[in-house]
């Protein structure tokens, strides 16, 4: 068993205004990954403004106070590099992989659109990205079949006002409604230095990229008073189990099982991680042996289970499956929901769990062979636990899983009285 | 000011270095390496000449159904068995497919590497391939498909490839085959196609800390028991231009978006012209700050995002853009996408464009060649394509080396904006008319009127 999950030097550095410097030099390829991680996602926004967050980082890429509209994508392109961003329920990264020789660029890039945003932002701007997100959400979750699963089952798992109650796209009326005041606001609330994380991985010396940071970071004034989001960690379980049938244009019945686990980053969080495995990663897992290869009820495909890896509160875990042409959705979702039920039952045998634990180590490894997937991995554990170095942690942790915890997690967190159930049935057969 | 004005130049550039490559022939088959040192993570992959090129006419699919039917139990073990074994070394059997070639993979800490190798060779070379398990996987197959289908892309792919290539033409028909051609196959076509194209040796790619594996225990393992020599490969594909461009309504009954699909034949892979043409579509449609997404997204807000280039195989080509558009927009979208293609054509590129392209393009190839799997893959081009080691260093030089003139008459020469097919998949009740009062073509049937 490895000792740690990150054998790579990692330096951090703290600058007067509160932003946190991480840096992990690995001089093997000439490239360098920039990330930074705020503080902020779709769990900081009030009711009427969901999306909020998410068509913020659309308008991070349309300008700053000595960037013009789009160059910020010339300039990182222009230079070899890759570069996005994304938002979830918990926090909004952004990130760019270059040349080594362009790693000031991007600092001073990152710089000045975490400090210089507000004042080149415009209404043309925000018109435009709004109506860009708005083709996101058709392209993304309405014109698929099922691509709404996800909006459906956080209001079924979490209640009203819960931070993980609404999805991040958020609703038309609330991106119509937007308005630049607001995201003004929002920028200057949470967009500054003592939010953030920045993330240096790649062919860079740490004090070199400690003496950048400070160049182009250290000016920007720190906010002591950043709003938190709403408390979610304590969910009371309703006792009651919530059950949607959803009548869509869809080719196949779908069943989702969707539950409330534990936070991410927690030991439990990791019980449910090889529980996920065990139940729905590959041929050998639980649900395709027994609904796509035993009863054959399932398409192969299409079977699956997995964590969404939220740390701010029980965080999702969902089993899926699809019916094989002549199955109804009721009998796929009675046998879905007694092979989940069967975790905490049927004990998890010592070869579903080597297998799990193989699995999930190839999958540790090939976030780590990257320098962007090392960035992005220290920035969340700098945001989220305080310190880069709990990243070596996380496989360690995995591999020292037990039989007997998946069994215990599964009787505490994966009961019928706490489940939701989504459903969808085709069109020409309801 | 808190904020630094003055944009940093670059520092000083690092060399370029691709891996070093090793080549190497071992029982029969060839194997092609990239030494990784430090990398814990190693990718070992089997290159076949089983392409869906390889497939009959009509058999549309049949590498599909093969490679899902490999795991269903072997000459050892049956397919539970198999499913824990390979699974238990960390990885799942990746299989792929494309116009040239077949591949089958593992990606695995890399002291499991051989382990993972000799239960990949034990799938390809001696599956059990059993009737009713291969008809089972044809029958999840077809559905796998008809559940693809239902999502908008696929069919107005199919409509555009058969259009610029002919249905008549394997290389006209979807590269993975439709619903219908594969759950038309029977257990012959699935052992026939087999025993003719996964029992010849094929080359075997790996990508990995070389110290740490033995190359020649891994291609002995992949090549045991096979036979047979080299393939033809056959000669570039003679494809003829539409002489007027036409448009293809697919319909998608109450679609929020309309997704467009607007393409037109190109030069296949060896063409002298690859590098200036790769920067024309780049310029174009290759990249985020490229023509086509700046003016649709950027300035109209018509899309998510907007792409396109052209893309080739061994034998063919073919110039394509692709995007999803708000119902309301699908017309005036389509019609700034085909003044953009025709501005570019007839004006070419800028200095200023090129520059971005050209960095890009050459920056790419350290950025995004990182990982064991990237590097495989990047190694399979050099066989399929018959490339030196030393590629893709030059073919870096060869990107930053292009001019505006060449890239120029690269767009003027390869562009065929008075060609192209347009297909639409949306919502035809809702915008058949305005298609067809915009005046970018002839609406033609769909599907084909039988002759």
């Amino acid at each position: 068993m490895p000792d740690s999950g990150y054998p790579w030097p990692i330096e951090t550095s703290r600058l007067d205004n509160g932003l946190r410097v991480v840096v992990s030099e690995d001089r093997t390829a000439p490239a360098v990954a920039v990330n930074l991680w705020y503080d902020v996602g779709s769990r900081h926004e009030p009711a009427g403004q969901t999306g909020f967050a998410h068509l913020f980082e659309h308008l991070m890429f349309e300008g700053s106070v000595n960037v013009a509209k789009t160059e910020h994508m010339k300039l990182i392109q222009g230079s070899g590099g890759s570069l996005n961003a994304t938002t979830n329920p918990d926090r909004t990264n952004y990130f760019e992989t270059v040349p080594a020789e362009h790693l000031e660029l991007a600092l001073w890039l990152e710089a000045d659109r975490m400090g210089g945003l507000v004042p080149a932002l415009t209404q043309e701007t925000l018109d435009n990205q709004r109506e860009v997100v708005k083709n996101e959400r058709r392209q993304r979750y309405e014109n698929v079949p099922y691509g709404d699963a996800l909006l459906r089952l956080l209001p079924l798992l979490y209640p009203p006002g819960h931070p993980y109650h609404h999805s991040t796209i958020g609703s038309m009326a609330d991106l119509n409604a937007a308005d630049l005041a607001t995201f003004q606001a929002f920028h200057e609330t949470y967009y500054v230095p003592n939010n953030a994380v920045l993330t240096v991985v790649g062919d860079a010396p740490a004090a070199e990229v400690f003496a950048l940071a400070d160049k182009y970071f250290g000016a920007l004034p720190a906010r002591d008073d950043i709003p938190p989001a709403p408390d979610g960690r304590s969910v009371p379980a309703t006792g009651q189990p919530a059950v949607q049938t959803v009548t869509a244009d869809v080719p196949a019945p779908r069943v989702y099982v969707a539950h409330r686990g534990h936070p991410f980053g927690s030991p439990g969080y990791d019980v449910l991680t090889v529980l996920a495995t065990v139940l729905g990663s590959g041929r050998g897992s639980r649900l395709y042996q027994r609904l796509a290869d035993g009863e054959r009820i399932a398409q192969p495909d299409l079977v699956g289970a997995y964590g969404v890896d939220l740390a701010h509160a029980p965080a999702p875990l969902i089993a899926t499956a699809t019916a094989r042409p002549g199955v109804s959705a009721e009998r796929l979702a009675e046998g879905l929901a007694e092979v989940v039920d069967e975790l905490a039952t049927v004990p998890v045998t010592a070869a579903e769990l080597d297998r799990a634990k193989a699995l999930l180590s190839t999958a540790w490894w090939r976030q780590m062979s990257t320098v962007d997937g090392r960035a992005d991995t220290l920035g969340r554990y700098a945001t989220q636990f305080g310190d880069p170095a709990r990243a070596g942690d996380r496989l360690p942790a995995w591999l020292a899983v037990t039989a007997e915890q998946i069994a215990e997690v599964a009787a505490e967190v994966l009961g019928a009285a706490d489940r939701v159930t989504l459903t969808y049935v085709p069109e020409e057969t309801a | 000011m808190t904020l630094i004005a003055d944009r940093p130049g670059p520092g000083a550039a690092r060399p370029y270095r691709f891996p070093p490559v090793v080549r190497r022939a071992v029982a029969g088959g060839q194997v092609v390496a990239a030494h990784l040192p430090g990398q814990n993570l190693a990718v070992a992959l089997l290159l076949l000449e089983a392409g869906a090129g390889r497939e009959p006419n009509g058999k549309e699919g049949l590498g599909g159904v093969l490679a899902k039917a490999l795991e269903e139990g072997t000459a050892q073990r049956d397919a539970t068995a198999y499913a824990l074994a390979i699974e238990a070394l960390g990885t799942e059997l990746v299989t792929g497919l494309d116009w040239d070639s077949f591949q089958v993979s593992v990606q695995v800490p890399v002291d499991r590497l051989t382990a993972a190798v000799q239960l990949l060779a034990e799938a390809v070379r001696t599956p059990r391939l059993d009737p009713a398990d291969v008809q089972r996987v044809r029958d999840d197959e077809a559905t796998a498909l008809r559940m693809d289908w239902a999502n908008p892309g696929p069919r107005a792919d199919a409509a555009l490839r058969a259009d610029l290539f002919g249905a008549q033409n394997r290389w006209g028909r979807p590269m993975y085959g439709d619903p219908e051609s594969v759950a038309g196959l029977d257990v012959e076509d699935v052992t026939v196609f087999h025993s003719e194209w996964f029992l010849r040796p094929g080359t075997l790619v790996v990508a990995g800390d070389l110290d740490r594996i033995d190359l020649d225990a891994l291609a002995s393992a992949a090549f045991a028991g096979t036979g047979g020599g080299p393939a033809d490969r056959g000669g570039p594909i003679e494809v003829s231009l539409h002489t007027e461009r036409r448009i293809i309504l697919v319909d998608r009954p109450g679609s929020v978006q309309s997704t467009l699909r607007l393409g037109h034949p190109s030069p296949h892979r060896a063409h002298p012209d690859h590098v200036p043409m790769t920067l024309a579509g780049t310029v174009l449609g290759g990249a985020f700050t490229s023509r086509l997404n700046h003016l649709i997204r950027e300035v109209r807000g018509y899309t998510y995002g907007i792409r396109g280039e052209f893309a080739s195989s061994r034998r063919f080509g073919r110039f394509a853009v692709s995007s999803g558009v708000q119902t309301a927009v699908t017309a005036p979208a389509l019609i700034e996408a085909v003044g953009e293609i025709t501005r570019t054509q007839a004006g070419g590129v800028t200095e200023d464009e090129l520059a971005v392209a050209r960095a890009w393009r050459a920056g790419q190839l350290s950025v995004e060649l990182q990982s064991p799997r990237a590097i495989a893959s990047a190694l399979t081009t050099l066989v399929v394509h018959d490339l030196p080691d030393d590629y893709h260093a030059r073919l870096r030089e060869a990107l930053l080396a292009a001019d505006v003139r060449e890239v120029s008459e690269a767009a003027a020469t390869h562009l065929h904006p008075e060609a192209l097919t347009l297909v639409i998949e949306g919502d035809a009740a809702v915008i058949r008319d305005e298609l067809q009062a915009a005046n970018l073509g002839a609406l033609l049937p769909w599907p084909p009127l039988p002759r």
